[in-house]
């Protein structure tokens, strides 16, 4: 399933330990504050599981879980990311 | 051959995952699982913090933490989290585990504490007819699971299940439940 990870936290140390945490389970940064990517519901669990050791009482973590249709329907407006790397149907990409 | 509580629930899980482990020696390597890291802390603290403390809720009156037991005549082993001595003279096995509560025990847990209340029978000559889980992220919650004889032959069939896997090599039939299969070790080598 198509998983958002989105932060608000203060402290620098801590908002990078959890962007490093969302790339480890291989999501790609879409914002500065926001993540997307394909994980399974055991993954998606274990990464809240991690983030929330990681932050404080006054930080929040959001993690949505998002369906293929509602998927298809985001409006992208401006510089958006790349729905197809995004969603796993590439699998590789080289610069 | 002894065969430990927790390759019963694996086999429960899906039985191939103890032809890869016993017959081609495949480890699991289940130590890079961030959750599996967070149950092994869980109970590494649980032996040291309030060991004294016992469940005057369940009636328990006295209690022994960390029981490693075997037995040669089911041909299991395993640790105990807890054996808990009520106060009708029974004895119940207590597990901890890194777990949410979903409102139903599952059957790999149920058989799990099956298989610790026969090991406890044995060894102290007690009766047991419950056991308890605790789930450490449900806020503690605990839930009691009442045995029935039912429960604990399947359970020694299991076991014999797994030894004759083992002592064979029989290459088993994988689980029915492919959403198993989705976030499994073996997915790579398992066809």
């Amino acid at each position: 399933m198509l998983v958002w990870v989105i932060y608000d936290i203060s402290d620098n140390r801590t908002r990078s330990r959890v962007a490093k945490i969302c790339k480890n389970y291989g999501l790609y940064r879409v914002q500065k504050s926001a993540f997307l990517g394909d994980l399974n519901r055991n993954e998606s669990d274990s990464l809240a599981v991690e983030c929330e050791s990681v932050i404080e009482d006054s930080d929040s973590v959001y993690v949505f879980p998002m369906c293929e249709d509602c998927f298809d329907k985001i409006k992208l407006i401006g510089t958006g990311f790349d729905r197809e790397l995004v969603s796993g149907m590439t699998v590789t990409k080289f610069f | 051959m002894f065969i430990t509580v927790s390759d019963v629930i694996e086999y429960l899980f899906c039985p191939r995952f103890i032809f890869f482990m016993h017959c081609l020696n495949i480890p699991q390597r289940e130590e890079r699982y961030y959750k599996v890291l967070r149950g092994r802390e869980l109970h590494e603290s649980r032996e040291k913090v309030n060991t004294s403390y016992v469940r005057k809720r369940l009636k328990c009156v006295r209690k022994e933490v960390s029981v490693y037991l075997t037995s040669r005549r089911y041909r299991i082993k395993g640790e105990v989290d807890e054996v808990l001595f009520l106060d009708d003279g029974t004895a119940a096995p207590m597990d901890y585990k890194y777990a949410e509560y979903s409102g139903v025990v599952h059957r790999t847990h149920r058989y799990q504490l099956a298989l610790y209340g026969l090991l406890i029978m044995e060894h102290f000559e007690v009766p047991v007819n419950r056991g308890y889980i605790c789930y450490t992220r449900s806020n503690h919650h605990v839930e009691e699971v009442i045995f029935r004889q039912k429960d604990y032959d399947a359970a020694i069939d299991t076991v014999n299940e797994i030894l004759r896997t083992v002592q064979y090599g029989y290459y088993p039939e994988g689980t029915k439940q492919k959403a198993r299969c989705v976030d499994c070790t073996y997915r790579n080598i398992c066809d």
